[in-house]
């Protein structure tokens, strides 16, 4: 069916001999400073914990390590996200990530943290990967918890991952090292809202990056 | 300052109240709760770790804990759960696990912090086991550090 369509509708196929479109390639980004909006909401709303439970899904960054444990005096776990999804694509075997990933966080008991950090984990993870992973983020925070992360809105060839370091609570800096290119999953607002369910979004900011930075919270009780 | 060599293999316990540089490899426990602990490029430990002050450039396999700091330097790996009040990882350091960076004293396994001895040794135990690779001599632990096999 697929392949006869072309020929019902020449208008919308490309000529024979036509060469593909070109992959529109995200440029490379030079480490930068971003401002951030919701970073600060994030922060207050661990505050009042005495010794909150943070998972990390970044990469360890020893910057992000010491300014949460100086401002929040927390427990911090890392388990980095970013390289099963690398360790995936450069085995090109997208269909073992989700398994991947959830014998990461098989360890955790759900209700376990009072904040967890996604960064731009999303944008690298296909729907159905994605759909389970915020399923089970949802699961693994505490009643009244919060959920902190980006989400582009530009379907581009990703080439790299980013490292959010943060400078000050409302300062990150954004270093790239390279990965394997994978398509980037755009949600849109709606999804996203879907997608995180039970969490409520709280806050949601669009950025000039063309990033949407949106914190959630786990209603509580 | 003492120094276990990298042709030096302990397992059991190793416990001291001097300050200590480990660059041969410890299975077991290592305590030196009063004292900063250096482990160099070359050691190699799996163990539960407690000092005062840690500094890991080589690998350790275990928990770590210190009442004062945790530094991860460059190369440095740790697979284990950390505890400080202060915890640094440079950016080439390797770390997988949990960081707890609460801000009160840390109390070790629930035990209070017991008072400083300067100057001799916290425990006394004769060095009952310190095996070494079949090469190199074998190294008696030096005076303010007590290691025991623990079996």
């Amino acid at each position: 069916m697929r392949t006869a369509l072309p020929a019902l509708f020449p208008w919308g196929s490309r000529r024979r001999g036509e060469p593909e479109p070109a992959t529109i390639a995200a440029p490379a980004i030079p480490e930068t400073t971003a401002a951030s909006k919701v970073l600060p909401k994030f922060l207050a709303a661990l505050s009042h914990y005495a010794s909150p439970a943070l998972l990390d899904l970044g990469p360890v960054i020893g910057a992000n390590v010491a300014f949460f444990g100086d401002r929040l005096a927390c427990r911090i776990q890392v388990e980095d996200l970013y390289a099963d999804i690398e360790a995936q694509a450069r085995q090109d075997a997208a269909d073992g990530l989700w398994q991947a990933i959830s014998k990461r966080l098989t360890p955790h008991a759900s209700a376990s943290f009072d904040g967890i950090l996604c960064w731009d984990v999303f944008d690298y993870l296909d729907r159905a990967t994605g759909q389970a992973l915020a399923a089970r983020l949802a699961s693994l925070l505490r009643p009244g918890g919060v959920l902190y992360g980006f989400f582009g809105t530009t379907a581009v060839e990703l080439l790299h991952y980013t490292r959010f370091v943060v400078e000050d609570q409302n300062t990150f800096r954004q270093r790239s090292y390279p990965a394997t290119p994978v398509r980037r999953n755009v949600l849109v607002t709606r999804d996203i809202t879907r997608m995180f369910d039970p969490l409520a979004v709280t806050e949601s900011v669009l950025l000039k990056t063309s990033t949407r930075e949106t914190l959630f919270r786990k209603p509580a009780g | 300052m003492v120094n276990i060599g990298k042709s030096v293999i302990i397992k059991g316990e190793l416990s001291g109240s001097e300050d200590l540089t480990i660059e041969g490899q410890v299975e077991g426990k290592i305590e030196l709760r009063q004292n900063v602990l250096t482990i160099g490029p070359n050691g190699k430990i799996k163990a539960q770790v407690f000092a005062k002050s840690i500094i890991v450039q080589g690998e350790v396999h275990g928990n770590v804990t210190a009442t004062e700091r945790v530094d991860i330097r460059d190369n440095g790996s740790v697979d284990g759960d950390l505890s400080a009040p202060r915890v640094a990882i440079a950016d080439g350091a390797h770390f997988r696990g949990a960081i707890d960076m609460q801000r009160q004293g840390v109390k070790a396994d629930g035990k209070p912090e017991s008072k400083p001895e300067t100057g001799k040794a916290a425990e006394t135990k004769p060095a009952t086991s310190s095996s070494t690779s079949s090469n190199a001599p074998q190294q008696q632990p030096a005076a303010g550090l007590a290691a025991s096999s623990g079996r």
